[in-house]
């Protein structure tokens, strides 16, 4: 048995609701089947009462066992390195996090305000949010580069907005079932089996992108092309497995015609959402996309892209995906 | 008498924490403050950004709720842009948001609502067994079905949006996507299962055409004891339970409700503006206050920060509204004390006032005379308040009695897809405008209200349904409608006062929710946590 304490800082509980969608195993099945034992969620199982407030200082404490503390939401240090704009339980959250965090024998940043900051962090930073172990892609955060967890490991990120369920469920199983040692972390601290591939392998629009040809409009339009050359889709350069493991069981964002918005990269929303780059490839001279699939540069792509435009056989131009 | 203050932290979240104090005399609530304790900026963010920010930003203000947050921003956009909308990305939309709000239904009623039912205040309850047989948490035999398939409707929403949550796949002019034959027919199955295996089976026991027959309460009351698969239905012992306990008789609130209504007839809005709206509505907008109806006027609302921390007094109309937060430390020097606004509306020869907002204030609205052939018509909560007033039982049933109402729409919103017709049209991109979008999110009226210049954001306000619901107390002192909705409630243990989070969770409002106990003193008695409301 694995006991768990799942705390929300700045958060929409987005990863919550996404951890809600899973299955198999599905939340039921963590706790009754895996044993799994879910000391306290802010939106699951019963009120403690007065006891929610001892049960975290004693995990606290380190008087009761806490095998993995969840965070998710951003760690808030503002107004003015108070962590006021976030009071939980008659305290700010951060100094929660410092305790528990260093209480915990893993501990677990879910979805990207917890692993980077996120949205709440980005630019201006209205609460001075930040990661758990990073801010954005510099390594830090709140709990500094050095944190590691009793167990030795430093914070395991799991990043997106929101997570997959499957990245949550299938990383507490691991680690309730004794898989610590099997979750190779990248430079990011992201579970290499999820995030080593890249949000295109799997795409559907695959076959598009290799011939050069673009989606043009959105709605109908997506019936046929790759939404990298107009839309701004980032598939080619953010690690996740949205299309290995698809969303909700039914699909992901490119799939139905939704630009990938690199979710899962410590940079997201990238370009702070500024005039100009929402849903929109940023070109250089007006033609070459500014930033080309990770690994190349815009000469071989520009090489690539003609000789691919000239191998494009007619189907790659015309309606794939149709009634 | 005995005079107690609770306070009770924190008390069951989705977007932040909510503290609740609250004072008790003879062991019944006489007054209550609501503090929202978390603030993170969105509205800060969003200002200088690109118009369609809002796309991706404002969903993730509420991760419950962020389809709703979507089509909302997106009509901001509209609006603003004065796009043109095809038929079909008015009915994806509208399915999208609907499934996003069936799933809430019953995740909502299980595992943050019903839990309590097992309470151990309710032991000597002869239907005590039977709450706890089925509503206990991971264990209870409609906890599991309940809970899992609410994942169900929103697989609707990711094969037209990708994913739930958090998708940004409408946008100003239509729906990105383009769906083929095998996603709708495909969204039918999954819908049909979750209607066959939790909505007639567990919640109903009965057809959902039986179940809408119903309307008025004496009509519920018949078809509960109409026979055993409706009378032992998680619905037919819902009501015997909170008839047993006690949950029709307190959590009344303010008995003022606003509507912003949702689910836009497409032919109607071809061309969204702000002043079409209403009557393009399937879902109707409305205010119902000192017993009358009134049509609901954006320009009508304003948002009071008396009590809340921001700096300032004055009342703003969203399109003028500002937010600078302020230390809390501070701002209860000035006599603020939550993160939360006080939205207010201004009722024609009554003022200013509180408004409650979610599925209750919909089902009013829903009542008011004058419908049109494509708009909701239906008597059932208009007479349910008349019979036996606002409660917590009030609320719960009218949440619940939108899940057929639903269903039924969204089924007849895929029929009605052309699957060979256009489900975008490309917007020309205004660098300057004003836009208003807004809808009925699972638990209650949600708006943008956005202003352009310059090619980016100047302004960007959100008024949610929880700011309505949990808001402070305004310049007048008027308590806000969770605040009012505690005021009468009786507190049979102050150690578990479990009555605050029946009724706190009765508005499903977007927070844990933290109650705070304390005496006439000042002493603190108790503290004790509900977790979140989804």
């Amino acid at each position: 048995m694995s006991s768990v304490l799942w705390f929300q800082g700045g958060a929409c509980s987005g990863n919550t609701m996404s951890f809600l969608n899973a299955d198999e195993p599905n939340v039921v099945d963590l706790i009754t089947d895996f044993g799994l034992e879910l000391l306290w969620h802010p939106s699951l199982g019963l009120e403690l009462g007065a006891n929610a407030q001892h049960l975290f200082y004693a995990c606290a404490r380190g008087e009761r066992p806490l095998d993995i503390f969840v965070f998710e939401g951003t760690v808030m240090d503002g107004p003015e390195g108070t962590g006021r704009y976030d009071m939980f339980a008659g305290r700010p959250m951060k100094e929660w996090v410092t305790e528990l965090a260093a209480a915990a024998s893993v501990v677990v940043a879910i979805g990207d305000c917890a692993c980077w900051g996120g949205i709440p962090a980005m630019e201006p930073n209205p609460t001075d949010s930040t990661g758990l172990q990073f801010h954005k892609r510099d390594k830090g955060g709140f709990l500094g580069p050095d944190f590691r967890s009793k167990m030795g490991l430093p914070v395991i990120n799991v990043p997106g907005c929101p997570a997959h369920p499957d990245w949550i469920t299938q990383i507490i199983v691991a680690l309730a079932t004794g898989r610590a040692g099997d979750i190779a972390l990248d430079e990011l601290h992201r579970p290499q089996t999820f995030f080593k591939t890249f949000t295109q392998t799997g795409c559907t629009r695959v076959q598009f992108f290799e011939y050069k040809q673009p989606t043009l409009e959105f709605g109908e339009g997506t019936r046929t092309g790759c939404l990298f050359y107009e839309f701004g889709c980032r598939g080619p350069m953010t690690h996740s497995p949205c299309n290995r493991i698809l969303w909700n069981r039914q699909s992901s964002k490119t799939r139905a015609g939704m630009p990938c918005t690199g979710c899962t990269e410590p940079e997201f929303p990238f370009f702070d959402l500024a005039p100009g780059t929402v849903f929109k490839t940023q070109k250089v001279s007006g033609v070459v996309p500014r930033e080309v699939p990770e690994g190349s540069d815009h000469l071989t792509y520009m090489a690539h892209a003609t000789a691919a435009r000239i191998a494009a056989p007619q189907w790659s131009k015309e309606d794939l995906f149709v009634v | 008498m005995t005079a107690v203050d609770l306070f009770v932290s924190p008390l069951g979240r989705v977007e932040g924490d909510l503290d609740v104090r609250v004072t008790i005399e003879d062991g019944v609530v006489t007054s209550a403050w609501t503090e929202a304790a978390m603030f993170r900026g969105f509205e800060i963010i969003l200002r200088g950004k690109d118009p369609q920010a809002g796309l991706i930003v404002t969903p993730r203000i509420c991760g419950i709720c962020g389809g709703s947050h979507l089509y909302k921003s997106a009509y901001a956009l509209d609006t603003a842009w004065k796009t043109h909308m095809p038929p079909n990305a008015t009915l994806v939309r509208n399915i999208a948001q609907a499934c996003e709000t069936l799933q809430s239904i019953p995740r909502y009623f299980y595992a943050l609502f019903a839990i309590d039912l097992t309470n151990k205040n309710y032991a000597r309850s002869p239907l005590y067994d039977e709450a706890v047989r089925r509503f206990a948490p991971y264990v209870g035999s409609s906890y599991g079905p309940g809970v899992v398939l609410s994942a169900k409707p929103v697989e609707v929403y990711a094969i037209f949006g990708g994913q739930w949550p958090h998708s940004s796949f409408m946008v100003p002019g239509g729906v990105m996507c383009a769906p083929t034959l095998s996603d709708v027919t495909r969204s039918i199955a999954i819908l049909e299962h979750w209607k066959d295996n939790w909505l007639e089976k567990y919640w109903l026991g009965c057809s959902i055409e039986r179940w809408m027959e119903n309307r008025t309460w004496e009509d519920v009351l018949a078809w509960v004891d109409e026979n055993e698969a409706q009378h032992d239905s998680d619905c037919g012992f819902f009501i015997r339970y909170c008839l047993d306990v006690g949950l029709d008789k307190y959590g009344a609130g303010v008995g003022n409700y606003i509507a912003t209504g949702t689910y836009f007839e497409p032919s109607l809005y071809e061309n969204p503006t702000i002043e079409g709206r209403n009557g393009a509505l399937i879902n109707r907008s409305g205010i119902y206050a000192a017993g009358q109806f009134f049509e609901f006027d954006q320009a009508r609302v304003r948002e009071d920060v008396t009590h809340s921390f921001y700096e300032g007094t004055q009342a703003r109309h969203p399109f003028e509204g500002e937010t600078k937060p302020l230390d809390p430390k501070v701002g209860r020097e000035q006599g603020k004390y939550s993160f939360a606004k006080s939205p207010r509306y201004e009722v024609p020869g009554v003022g200013y006032v509180p408004l409650e907002a979610g599925p209750l204030a919909r089902r009013v609205a829903a009542a008011a005379p004058g419908a049109g052939t494509h708009q909701d018509a239906d008597p059932l909560f208009l007479d349910m308040l008349n019979r036996i007033g606002p409660s917590v039982l009030t609320r719960q049933l009218a949440r619940m009695h939108e899940a057929p109402k639903y269903y039924k729409w969204v089924r007849q919103w895929l029929d009605k897809l052309d699957l060979h017709e256009s489900f975008y049209t490309k917007p020309v991109e205004h660098p300057e405008g004003r836009g208003f979008g807004s809808t009925e999110a699972a638990r209650g009226s949600l708006s943008d209200w956005i202003v352009i210049e310059n090619g980016k954001i100047a302004n960007y306000q959100v008024v949610t349904p929880t700011a309505w619901n949990i808001g402070p107390r305004d310049a007048a002192e008027n308590l806000g409608p969770i605040e009012q909705a505690m005021v009468g409630s009786p507190i049979v243990d102050p150690d578990d006062p479990v009555e605050l989070g029946h009724v706190a969770r009765s508005f499903d409002s977007c927070l844990v929710c933290t109650v705070h106990a304390y005496d006439g003193k000042g002493r603190e008695l108790s503290k004790f946590v509900i977790n979140g409301t989804v």
